[in-house]
């Protein structure tokens, strides 16, 4: 027999003291399934992403010599853990070469987003190439700085800078199709999602 | 600096200002601040990342994700499908469902209510190495589990706080007590999860067993007048559905 009571209502996991892995838990795995979510498109694969990325940590995780990094080496696994899975780095490296957008195109309406459901908004962040969409929400979860961020995706500062500013162009014009398109019908709440997470 | 080299700057600025510090923005932000042209697109353009910040911040993860994790996270690598969700193996449960389909349970069915308690016994059945001993004699409920003619949704011998002393495993969920045993059947060792029906209401209570999918693992679950008992198998899916 064996009696296994945690204090917590959590489970403790190997090494490490249940509560301060619930903190953790608590601290970001909602930010992360966002980052999941708009990484993979699907709920599922987003809960997959962000339980495999904890579960890394319970592994690792103690090895980590300034736990004040936690955040950023949790959000730099998950985005490891989504390539190694998606084995794509030759499409990056071709979206990469992709010839410069629109320079500055009129911002729309903040009114637009505002009076948009959650759900479209993601969608349209969605449609932003994975190469912009990846620094795009990191940016837009606002956890990161960009610096961070940089770091996160192993790639120069300039580089991220460059992204968020074609990346923002990509997502203004999603949204304006979005914002087009649902003009024309009604859509109840949440149903866009489920249905791309189906 | 000229305005565009400014808005390029100016891009990766958060719109919280958790980046009012940094010293690298600081020449962008003097020009924003003196230039009115400037100023008006940031203003806007901070604007728009606000509200766009806000609509992320409002997605919120699925209801049974904390739980999945603090149970214990994933035992596989890499996002995978589990085995028994691959096409070829759900034609195979079909084509035995159509066969033997008795109106006894339904596959695949919503965990509807009480996702979080089912999908923390799903998570935690797969790390089983820390279960302690399996199999350890529990009186009459691990006999009547074991037994190859029981069928599970007859009833069970239950008694909570004698078992809580004499069981494989006492666990607790949010505040509450989940007893599992461990038991052996058809070659597969499997896991009966045992709570109180008042301490899990959310729970739907049903008379008869029918497999539910939580954390993508097939698990059995039925209620008495008292208890509600979820069963999760290593065994295959149809080794689960024999036992009911």
């Amino acid at each position: 027999m064996k009696a296994w009571n945690n204090p917590t209502g959590g489970v403790s996991y190997r090494g490490m003291p249940g509560e301060e892995f619930r903190q953790l838990v608590d601290a970001y795995y909602a930010p992360l399934h966002r980052f999941a979510l708009s990484l993979a498109k699907n709920s599922s694969d987003a809960c997959d992403l962000t339980q495999q990325t904890f579960f890394i940590w319970a592994r690792k995780g103690g090895q980590l010599r300034d736990t004040s990094k936690a955040k950023s080496w949790l959000f730099t696994t998950l985005y490891r853990e989504f390539l190694r899975g998606r084995r794509r780095a030759d499409q990056l490296t071709a979206l990469e070469d992709l010839p410069p957008g629109e320079s500055d195109p009129a911002a729309p309406e903040v009114d637009v987003v505002t009076g948009m459901d959650a759900s479209l908004t993601v969608e349209a962040l969605q449609e932003v190439d994975e190469v912009y969409r990846t620094p795009l929400t990191l940016f837009y979860l606002q956890e990161l700085s960009y610096k961070e961020i940089a770091d996160a995706l192993e790639v120069p500062i300039g580089t991220v800078m460059s992204r968020l500013s074609r990346g923002k162009a990509q997502l203004r014009a999603a949204l304006e199709r979005k914002e087009a398109g649902s003009r024309n019908k009604v859509v109840p709440f949440g149903s866009q999602l489920e249905r791309k997470q189906r | 600096m000229t305005h565009e080299d400014a808005k390029f700057i100016l891009h990766a600025y958060r719109p919280d200002g958790s980046d009012a510090a940094d010293p690298t923005f600081a020449a962008a932000l003097k020009m924003a601040k003196e230039d009115p042209v400037l100023a008006k697109w940031f203003e806007r353009q901070q604007a728009f990342d606000r509200a766009v910040a806000a609509k992320l911040r409002a997605i919120e993860p699925p209801a049974e994700l904390r739980a999945a994790i603090l149970a214990g996270g994933r035992v596989s690598r890499g996002p995978r499908v589990a085995w028994w969700r691959q096409p070829r193996w759900l034609a195979m449960a079909a084509s035995v469902l159509v066969v033997l389909s008795g109106g006894l349970m339904f596959w695949p069915k919503a965990a509807a209510a009480g996702g979080p308690i089912l999908a923390f016994v799903a998570e935690d059945s797969r790390h089983s190495e820390t279960h302690g001993g399996k199999g350890e004699p529990s009186g009459e409920l691990i006999a009547r589990l074991t037994r190859p003619t029981t069928r599970l949704g007859d009833g069970l011998p239950v008694n909570f706080d004698t078992l809580r002393s004499t069981g494989c495993r006492s666990i607790s969920f949010q505040g509450r007590d989940v007893l599992e045993v461990c038991f052996k059947r058809n070659g597969g060792w499997f896991h009966c999860y045992i709570v109180r029906q008042a301490d899990f209401p959310s729970l739907a209570a049903l008379a008869k067993p029918a497999i539910v999918e939580a954390n993508r693992l097939p698990v059995a679950t039925w209620s008495d007048s008292a208890h509600v008992y979820m069963v999760v198998g290593e065994a295959s899916l149809d080794a689960l559905r024999r036992l009911l």
